[in-house]
């Protein structure tokens, strides 16, 4: 009976050979690192959320309604069926002239009555209660967030203009209970009792105004349905504790898939390192191999002898990955606990841990399998013959086989992590293809090296044998660190054509300004200031009413199959428009304007991309609620909207009907060359009307893109991150292939070669290397960013030459310095010590 | 002594081995011819490159021939598989190398535990034990190859080359790295064994004194045996 524990064989090979293992351990523990990292963290987010769905929402159920208050009736009953708490949300105007400085910001109100909260508490600085600085007092007493505070630079006491009443500062929203789910919220908070919002008189009819009631029943009977039978007929949105979390558990579920794709991206692209140290280890021991072999072992033996070598350090790095990546939400909770929940109690979960141990135990085998299996290739002769340095990925048909039930099981466990097979498969499908033109492109590039030849004995000839010796590990080289700076250069130039796209929109096309919650006996007068006002170009005017889509063509909307990108068309409340004269610079796709003088059934235009993504044409009906009516509309055109010049788009314009005597507001926008004078209107006309609001383009673009920059710096973390696993990449190999520099620096130095010249050979050939990165990665960023740029943003190909041309010596640069340092001792050896140790 | 009489262990038939480069091919044996005795001892002579080592190591199953025939106790080998070949030298075959071959890792009773550990018999220390005593080296059974001199590190590998009984005893130039002293003492101790053990020697070397000692010599030139006495 074979009694042979390969295990125990094993362990007694890999004494003393830790060392050499430095760049698989960091190449493991990067990537699954930030896996097991975000995984732990959005767990427990989640499992906060669950725990504190009741108190987020700031009830058992939420009711709401646009622009209508609620039906005394059913008002009533849920006074009558629970405890309740009113609340009315609005964005609004605030004004400060504090030290004579004007400042104005759009703000978001937050209207509560005496029950509010009815699960939680608000945490106010100066510490005190809601009855002290809201509810009991007779100054108009509100709590701002710190966002107003710096904004507006006001301090507590300070006293301003709110609508027709005037507001005192009483203290600093620390932490507001059901807050949690408002990502949709435009300005900063305010927060005030229903009766100082009363006396702003800021509500008026057709203000955009949310009404809604939080509401805790005492009968266990009283569900979600209960609640959606008690307000049919009405436009009462009722949101139950599970509804409510969702979005917030979408949000978490999509940030963290994002992080975990880096994750798992960083993780591939380590295993190029894992593969290098692997090889190189192997090369190291082929010796010991041919002995073993000499001794009579097997060569399935031998394989399972570095296979299970390669486990135990894969076990090594993944257990500090792992417990750092479970430390994560331990080391956050007490900003989590701040910034996001009352009490946060961080916890373990397993779901993460089985993941990233999965990704990290199928990566490392698919890494480190073909140098693993490479060992059947070392031969026992090769002990009495000089052996090679290096050895040959040749994998037999069984090894291929199993690579690709790797890559299959790979594939298997990103589907359950991203529960998303098609992006699933875009991410698989775009790694492999960017595999493959970086191969075909490096490829080509050895190809073209191979064919050229310099002067015989030159410096270039040299080098250029050098880098396509068989031994030579230079392909690698190039190969990873293509990856990150391909990655950077695609990002780069995305992000100059995005900016160049948007500069050139707020210059040239887009407003100033907007104009929202006009009344309707407000705008003639606004007009007629414009009009007044040589240097306003244009203002554009439009009336508007929020409703929801009810049903296409009889389908109700939840029974509809619509393109994913045009989903939120129908998940929310949306602007309608209407008049009978076709909207200025609009662009018909199909079908025509109605008459000026139509007076017909209602028509609809709409946008042309969101009719494609609904499977709707002219003819088609659409029926849709507005203030609790039912309005049913035949599609007579559509548009083109082009939603990047910023100009008011309204993807419903109604022909006139009876809509236009229901309660509604206008918006406007502005737009003049000359920015002060503008201004100035913007500010007569907020000044003469308090109810209406102004945004101004430039600080939404500047809002926009501080959010943008964060992302971009992130993504371009990323990058460098895959960057660096280049440089770990390019250290093994120098660490791998500095016994055969040492002995070519120690022949060249015999025969008659300056440390000098040896270091410019050294730089030249490691130049060369690092331009040829460059080069490829200039290649792939700038494809792969014009497909994204035509493809998905639609916006023109722009590059900022200078960037490109400093990126583009990043590479070169680490390639040549890195290894010169490492290097540099190599050269100073004395040449006969070497020799003479090879030779033993 | 007729040779008839006694079973050959080892017979080569016109056995050549080429090695292929993407220059040329080179011959290093063209045709051998040789039968090998059970337990006895035979030297193979020659001057560098004649083939001797290659020689050592066909035999070993090491080196895979390209024409010709080898027979082991009347079994053919040349035709065996890779993993065939590997097992038929952790059964009947012990190797002494110039340069040692022990692994660094290793202690030395681990090292000459090894063959046994590969083939699955290893039960306990107490062969190797005995085999290291045997060899003088009692009080060095923990220590690392590189805590041993070349002398005893050597000895570590005859034992090894003895830990699984073999028929076959292969050292390939076993005094090569060593100096006067310590050759002698490391002959003297192979002999010795081979006796005690009943293996057959095959014995690699440029010592034509130490080829004398042997049952039989054969010379090799340019990869053909020219003296067989």
């Amino acid at each position: 009976m074979n009694n042979f524990k390969f295990w125990k064989l094993s362990i007694k090979e890999l004494r003393g050979s830790f060392n050499e293992f430095k760049i698989v351990i960091t190449s493991i523990f990067l990537g699954i690192f930030i896996i097991s990292a975000v995984g732990s963290l959005s767990e427990n987010l989640k499992f906060e959320i669950n725990n504190q769905r009741s108190q987020l929402l700031g009830g058992s159920f939420e009711l709401s309604t646009t622009y209508q208050k609620f039906p005394q009736k059913i008002k009533n009953w849920l006074e009558g069926n629970g405890k309740v708490s009113e609340v009315i949300e609005l964005r609004t105007m605030l004004s400060s002239n504090k030290n004579l400085i004007n400042k104005r910001r759009l703000v978001e109100l937050k209207a509560v009555d005496e029950n509010w909260p009815l699960i939680g508490s608000v945490s106010i600085t100066p510490n005190q209660t809601l009855n002290q600085s809201i509810n009991n007092t007779n100054v108009n007493g509100v709590l701002i967030d710190k966002n107003v505070k710096n904004q507006l630079s006001l301090d507590l006491g300070d006293t301003l203009d709110l609508g027709d009443s005037r507001i005192v500062i009483k203290g600093i929203i620390k932490k507001e209970p059901d807050r949690m789910f408002s990502f949709a919220t435009f300005g900063s908070r305010v927060l005030l009792s229903i009766k100082t919002l009363q006396k702003t008189n800021l509500i008026v009819p057709g203000s955009l105004v949310k009404y809604k009631i939080k509401f805790i029943p005492n009968k266990n009977n009283i569900n979600l349905s209960y609640l959606n039978k008690l307000v049919e007929g009405t436009n009462i949105t009722v949101r139950g504790i599970n509804s409510s979390t969702n979005n917030f558990n979408n949000f978490i579920e999509r940030t963290s898939l994002f992080i975990s794709m880096v994750g798992l991206i960083t993780l591939l692209i380590s295993g190029i390192g894992i593969s290098n140290g692997v090889k190189g280890y192997i090369i190291k021991k082929i010796k010991n191999i041919a002995i073993l072999k000499s001794l009579g072992a097997k060569n399935i033996q031998v394989f399972l002898i570095y296979l299970f070598q390669v486990m135990v350090i894969f076990l090594l790095s993944i257990i500090p990955a792992l417990l750092a990546g479970i430390s994560i939400p331990f080391l956050l909770s007490p900003i989590i606990s701040s910034e996001l929940f009352d009490t946060f109690q961080a916890t373990i979960f397993f779901k993460p841990i089985i993941i990233s141990f999965s990704f990290g135990l199928i990566v490392c085998l698919l890494f480190t399998i073909i140098p693993i299996a490479s060992t059947y290739k070392i031969k026992p002769i090769q002990l009495i013959r000089h052996a090679a340095h290096n050895i040959h990925n040749q994998s037999s048909k069984k090894i291929k086989i199993f690579i690709f039930f790797l890559i299959f099981l790979l594939s298997y466990l990103t589907v359950i992590m991203t529960n998303d097979i098609k992006l699933s498969a875009y991410i698989f499908t775009s790694i492999f293809i960017s595999f493959i033109i970086l191969s075909a492109l490096t490829n080509i590039y050895f190809y073209i090296l191979k064919k050229i030849n310099f002067k015989i004995g030159s410096l270039s000839e040299l080098v250029r044998k050098s880098i396509i010796s068989k031994n030579s590990f230079s392909k690698t080289i190039v190969v990873s660190f293509s990856i990150g700076l391909s990655l950077l250069i695609s990002l780069n130039i995305i992000e100059e054509s995005l900016d160049n796209k948007i500069s050139k929109t707020i210059n040239q096309e887009a407003p100033n300004h907007f104009l929202i919650d006009i009344q309707p006996n407000q705008i003639d007068t606004i007009n007629k200031l414009a009009s007044s006002s040589k240097d306003i170009l244009f203002l554009n005017s439009q009336p508007m009413l929020r409703g929801r889509i009810t049903e296409i063509n009889d389908i109700k909307v939840e029974n509809l199959k619509v393109n994913k990108d045009v989903e939120w068309v129908l998940k929310r409340d949306r602007a309608f428009s209407w008049t009978n004269e076709r909207p200025k610079n609009s662009k018909l796709i199909s079908g025509e304007w109605w008459k000026k003088d139509y007076n017909g059934p209602l028509l609809v235009s709409m946008g042309d991309k969101i009719a494609k993504g609904m499977n709707v044409k002219i003819g088609d009906n659409i029926r849709f609620n507005i203030l609790g009516r039912n309005f049913e509309a035949t599609i007579f055109n559509t548009r083109e909207i082009i939603w990047e010049n910023m100009n008011i788009n309204f993807i419903f314009v109604l022909s006139e009907s009876s809509l236009t005597n229901a309660p509604h507001t206008w918006i406007a926008s502005t737009t003049s060359e000359n920015k002060e004078i503008n201004n100035n209107f913007v500010e007569k006309v907020v000044t003469k009307f308090s109810n209406i609001s102004s945004i101004s383009i430039e600080e939404s673009y500047k809002a926009i893109k501080s959010i943008l920059n964060l992302l971009i710096i992130i993504i371009n973390s990323i990058a460098l991150i895959t960057l660096l696993s280049g440089v770990i990449v390019l250290t093994g190999i120098l660490d791998v292939s500095k016994k055969d520099k040492l002995y070519e620096i120690a022949i060249f130095k015999i025969l008659g070669a300056s440390p000098k010249k040896i270091s410019l050979l050294w730089l030249y050939e490691y130049l060369i290397i690092g331009l040829m990165a460059s080069l490829i990665s200039l290649l792939i960023g700038c494809l792969v960013s014009f497909i994204l740029l035509y493809f998905v943003f639609n916006v023109d190909f722009y590059v900022n030459y200078l960037t490109l041309i400093i990126l583009s010596f990043i590479v070169p640069t680490v390639v040549t310095v890195f290894s010169f340092f490492k290097m540099i001792k190599l050269v100073l050896s004395k040449p006969l010590q070497v020799l003479r140790a090879h030779n033993h | 002594m007729n040779n008839n009489s006694k079973k050959h262990i080892i017979e080569l038939e016109n056995v050549h081995v080429s090695l292929k480069s993407n220059v040329e091919t080179v011959n290093i044996l063209k045709g051998i011819n040789l039968k090998i005795l059970k337990d006895n001892s035979i030297s193979v002579i020659g001057e560098s490159g004649a083939g001797k080592s290659t020689l050592a190591m066909t035999i070993a199953g090491l080196e895979l021939i390209s024409k010709g025939k080898i027979f082991f106790k009347g079994v053919a080998i040349h035709d065996l598989e890779e993993d065939e070949l590997a097992n038929y030298r952790s059964k009947n075959v012990g190797i002494i190398f110039q340069s040692f071959n022990l692994l660094p890792s290793m202690t030395a009773l681990e090292n000459v535990n090894l063959p046994n550990q590969i083939s699955g018999v290893l039960i306990d220390d107490k062969k190797g034990t005995e085999l290291l005593k045997s060899v003088g080296l009692k009080k060095r059974l923990n220590h690392y190859p590189h805590q041993l001199s070349g002398g005893e590190q050597q000895r570590v590998a005859i034992a090894r080359s003895l830990i699984s009984s073999p028929e076959i005893i292969i050292a390939d130039e076993p005094t090569g790295n060593l100096d006067k002293r310590n050759s002698e003492e490391v002959m003297k101790l192979i002999f010795k064994l081979q006796s005690d053990f009943a293996s057959t020697l095959i014995l690699v070397t440029h010592d034509e004194t130490i080829a004398k000692q042997c049952n039989k010599i054969i010379k090799l030139d340019n990869g053909l045996i020219v003296k067989d006495e």
